[in-house]
């Protein structure tokens, strides 16, 4: 028997989201800029395992490594030439969120013209393209994507908690987020780290945009549609924790997913097109009430803050 | 001897490339008030915009409809150019002669009320302005949404929420068909066919460039007056603006409700000068991301600069328009994307080089130079007497 194909959508589309809500709240907490590029970084995920399954016809779960390097070495260059020398000039945070705004349009302008070359070069359907056709069927369970994306939430968040509590770099890595005067004054190379959590948000990006792409119709502004899921989550998640970053992007995933399809039982299918509504309306809420979001919940501060009748905002 | 299609095809150019620099200024303007004048960092632009092309693709058609009693059977309608229109176009579906719906048969009802505003001006500029004051209110509505986490959040968390809550028009319209006609969008009825068909864009861009004028003129006579030197201080040094009795939480309000505003107004004009719409167009890359990179490229708080920005990139996408025949088969991809990764690689470069924008923001002189230096020349000479 085979699982739900509602609970399928809604674990791929949740860990997917909650791994990409990862990676902004890992930039956001060293750099303190959101990326407004995120979503697109997935895309190029997508892109590559569309050029691996459909135009080299390799195995699907090959993109995997690849799809991790190339978003991965993407990001790393954004930072690198255009948020480094930023920094280094002192622009302020506004001016470093506008460069990422401008990364945005090169990776759409990018994407696309990359989905017209192989259409024009290989005569393979780069746009509104299903690739579920590519994915193994795994006896009893259905599509190997949704054992997949289990499996990269469980692997990505050992290896994290590996990385930063038993290595070194690990636990530079957090004093350079903790304190980044205080662990540079120790020795620590806080542009590297800037730099690997860079690499690392785009890598996590780069395998969420490959599980995506199994599963859903892709085209080159899938990834930037679901920025607003990807803020959402972050921002329930509080932006200064990973593990609230996860939490978030669960609860968000679950809820448009799953939550919207309860909810269009018992109120009728009108409510489906209004699916947007819904990460908005738990930002908002986070933001009024608990404006730090999951990883800074303490029950008896969220009753002390009701009772004062709503917060002051982050 | 002048080629003649030479002339027409600079004609054509020209009008499209005046109509779209008029639109973007009027959307950059008030992006520019926001941002350039007050330091409000508005990343969800797109939403006041997709407000006002929603209004004048859903209001002015219904209403008309409703006017005329359009929706129940052909025999109910008041004007009978309208139901000898409709009866001519129901060979194609049959329908139509018992009952209509706006977005069912939208082009139908588009059509057939466009032959009653081509023969009627007073009507056609009466439903015009009627839109553009609505689309005014919704868009004000929607600043005065804005302001409120406008006044409590940080630059970045409210740059966050903003660009999320923009993107909340364009979804709803795309996904459901009743506001604008969904996945397929609808015909707006159109308030500038009276003139004549041959001058059709012609007037329809010159009204936009007028209403672009106005607008350029009322940011540069705030920007002279004394509010304008409050919203300076408000976005230079805020606490100072307060203790001198400034009300910031009142101008950031009026400002976001001014600007907003302002935006609807340029979407609805676009929504009437394409003569139809559909919701995907009104995306956060055209409406938001492109504005920001005009305002910052030619210089914020800068009129010149921002109109400047303004000509640099509509040129640059006319010019590939214009020349897509010649580069599409050399070209392997289509060159509608070359603007957008050249405005990209542009901006970083602007902004690492010459974050200022190209012309940066000068003091304002509220009164003319001549004034002030006989001003100046009156002092000096008193004090030396």
């Amino acid at each position: 028997m085979a699982v739900d194909p509602l609970v399928r959508d809604a674990v791929i589309y949740a860990s997917t989201l909650s791994m990409l809500s990862l990676g902004l709240t890992l930039t956001y907490m060293t750099t303190k800029v959101p990326n407004f590029a995120h979503g697109s970084l997935a895309t190029v995920g997508s892109y590559t395992l569309l050029t691996f399954a459909s135009v080299l016809k390799l195995n699907a779960y090959y993109s995997i490594p690849a799809a991790f390097l190339i978003s991965g070495a993407v990001s790393a260059a954004f930072y690198l030439l255009a948020l480094r020398p930023l920094i280094n000039r002192g622009a302020g945070l506004l001016h470093q969120m506008i460069a990422t705004i401008a990364f945005e349009l090169v990776l759409i302008a990018a994407l696309n013209i990359y989905a017209d070359l192989i259409t024009q070069t290989f005569r393979v359907q780069s746009r509104d393209v299903l690739l579920r056709r590519f994915d193994v069927q795994i006896e009893g369970i259905g599509p190997g994507v949704f054992l997949a994306s289990i499996a990269f939430v469980a692997v990505t968040l050992t290896a994290l908690v590996l990385l930063l509590h038993r290595t070194r770099f690990g636990v530079a890595m957090r004093a350079a987020i903790e304190n980044p005067m205080l662990a540079g004054t120790l020795g620590v190379n806080v542009k590297l780290v800037y730099l690997f959590s860079w690499f690392l948000a785009g890598g996590l990006a780069g395998v969420s945009g490959v599980l995506l792409g199994l599963h859903y119709q892709q085209d080159p502004a899938f990834g930037s549609r679901m920025l607003v899921s990807i803020f959402a989550s972050s921002i329930l998640g509080g932006l200064s924790s990973i593990y609230g970053a996860v939490l978030g992007g669960f609860t968000i995933g679950l809820v448009e997913i799953y939550g919207i399809f309860q909810l269009s039982r018992a109120v009728g299918g009108w409510i489906l097109p209004y699916r947007i509504v819904f990460p908005l309306l738990i930002m908002a809420v986070t933001l009024l009430v608990f404006p730090k979001g999951l990883s800074g919940l303490q029950l008896s501060g969220i009753t002390a803050r009701l009772r004062k009748g709503g917060g002051k905002g982050a | 001897m002048i080629d003649e299609e030479a002339l027409r095809s600079a004609y054509v150019f020209l009008t499209y490339l005046l109509a779209y620099l008029a639109i973007y200024l009027i959307v950059n303007l008030s992006l520019d008030l926001e941002y350039g004048k007050s330091g409000i960092p508005n990343f969800g632009k797109v939403l006041s915009v997709a407000a006002g092309a929603f209004v004048a693709g859903s209001i002015p058609g219904r209403l008309l409809g409703y006017l005329f009693n359009v929706y129940s059977g052909v025999s109910g309608i008041t004007d009978p150019v309208v139901a000898e229109c409709i009866r001519g176009l129901s060979p194609q579906k049959p329908t139509i002669l018992d009952r209509m719906d706006y977005i069912e048969d939208n082009s139908i009802i588009v059509i057939c009320i466009n032959k009653v505003l081509y023969a009627n001006p007073v009507l056609s500029i009466g439903i015009l302005l009627m839109t553009l004051l609505m689309a005014a209110a919704v868009g004000a509505a929607l600043g005065l949404v804005a302001s409120y986490p406008a006044l409590r959040l940080r630059e970045d968390y409210l740059a966050m929420t903003l660009l999320a809550f923009g993107e909340f028009l364009t979804a709803i319209g795309y996904y459901t068909r009743d506001i604008v006609g969904g996945t397929l969008g609808v015909s707006v009825v159109d308030p500038f066919g009276w003139v004549g068909g041959e001058f059709r864009f012609l007037s329809a861009t010159l009204i936009i460039a007028a209403v672009a004028g106005l607008i350029v003129l009322y940011v540069r006579l705030v920007s002279r007056s004394p509010l304008g030197r409050a919203l300076r201080a408000m976005r230079d040094q805020e606490v100072a603006a307060e203790v001198l009795g400034k009300d910031t939480v009142a101008l950031r309000r009026n400002v976001l409700m001014v600007s907003s505003a302002i935006a609807a107004i340029g979407g609805a004009l676009w929504a009437f000068y394409a003569g139809g719409l559909i919701a995907t167009a009104y995306d956060r890359a055209t409406w938001t991301f492109l504005p920001w990179v005009m305002v910052i490229l030619g210089g914020a708080g800068n009129e010149v600069g921002v109109l400047l920005g303004t000509s640099i990139y509509v040129t640059a996408r006319a010019l590939i328009d214009q020349y897509k025949g010649l580069l599409e088969p050399v070209l392997p991809f289509s060159v509608v994307w070359l603007d957008r990764l050249l405005m990209g690689i542009v901006l970083i470069v602007i902004l690492i080089a010459r974050p200022q924008g190209i012309l940066p923001e000068k003091p304002v002189y509220p009164l003319g130079r001549a004034r002030i230096r006989r001003i100046v020349e009156a002092v000096k000479s008193r004090s030396s007497s």
